[in-house]
């Protein structure tokens, strides 16, 4: 990411983050990764690891200048109980955004959310 | 870009802000699955207004996560990318003997 002082206080439109098209990015890592698979409590931790890192990755590529990515992904075993995760951001609104997407089969849930804030 | 020492994250400071704001909203409940909704936003809006009051030019993403207590385990994680020396994260668990599960995360981004 180039730190130089270009003085651009928004991105381009072609540049700016889409959700929409994060949010089949983060469906198909999803998808792609955990279907089929069955909650194990080793092998759980290991997943949302690479899955924060996969997802992560995916964000980069997509070469978006100046942008700023928190990626955070929920695994849980899924026994029939209450979850709920909610979040709220302060940023601005013309030029930061988010994305998320959830995963559930019978054994386990995932959510993952994605932000991108841009650097004035 | 200029930074003095007001745009360093610290860490401990928004630590406190968020357990205790988790803790007045959420001790001694159960978990209602009416209530939960409510919860979540009033735990995000204030933490939020304690942040934005300590003055700091940072942009804030905080996320709560609650979960019923039943024996189901649960993992969360966070990647990011963004200039380690000016950005960071905190993350406050429930205690263990809570009737609920409860994770809230703060994200701070330097502008």
């Amino acid at each position: 990411m180039s730190d130089g002082k270009t003085y651009a206080i928004q991105p381009q439109f072609h540049k700016k983050f889409k959700p929409m098209q994060v949010k089949e990015i983060i469906q198909k890592c999803l998808d792609e990764k955990l279907t089929d698979k069955k909650y194990h409590v080793d092998k759980a931790s290991k997943f949302t690891r690479e899955l924060a890192d996969t997802i992560k990755q995916e964000l980069k590529d997509l070469n978006w200048d100046r942008y700023k990515y928190v990626v955070q992904v929920v695994i849980g075993e899924q026994r029939g109980e209450g979850v709920k995760m909610g979040s709220r951001c302060f940023w601005d609104e013309e030029t930061d955004n988010q994305a998320f997407a959830t995963f559930s089969n019978d054994s386990l849930f995932a959510t993952a959310v994605a932000y991108g804030v841009y650097l004035y | 870009m200029d930074f003095n020492d007001e745009t360093v994250f610290e860490k401990e400071v928004v630590l406190n802000i968020l357990k205790e704001v988790t803790e007045e909203t959420l001790h001694d409940q159960t978990y209602n699955q009416g209530k939960v909704g409510q919860w979540i936003s009033d735990i995000c809006e204030r933490s939020n207004k304690k942040l934005v009051a300590l003055g700091k030019p940072f942009k804030y993403i905080v996320s709560c996560v609650i979960m019923q207590k039943n024996g189901a385990g649960m993992h969360t994680c966070s990647s990011c990318f963004w200039d380690n020396a000016n950005d960071g994260s905190a993350s406050y668990k429930s205690p263990q003997d809570w009737p609920l599960n409860v994770v809230t995360t703060c994200f701070a981004l330097a502008i």
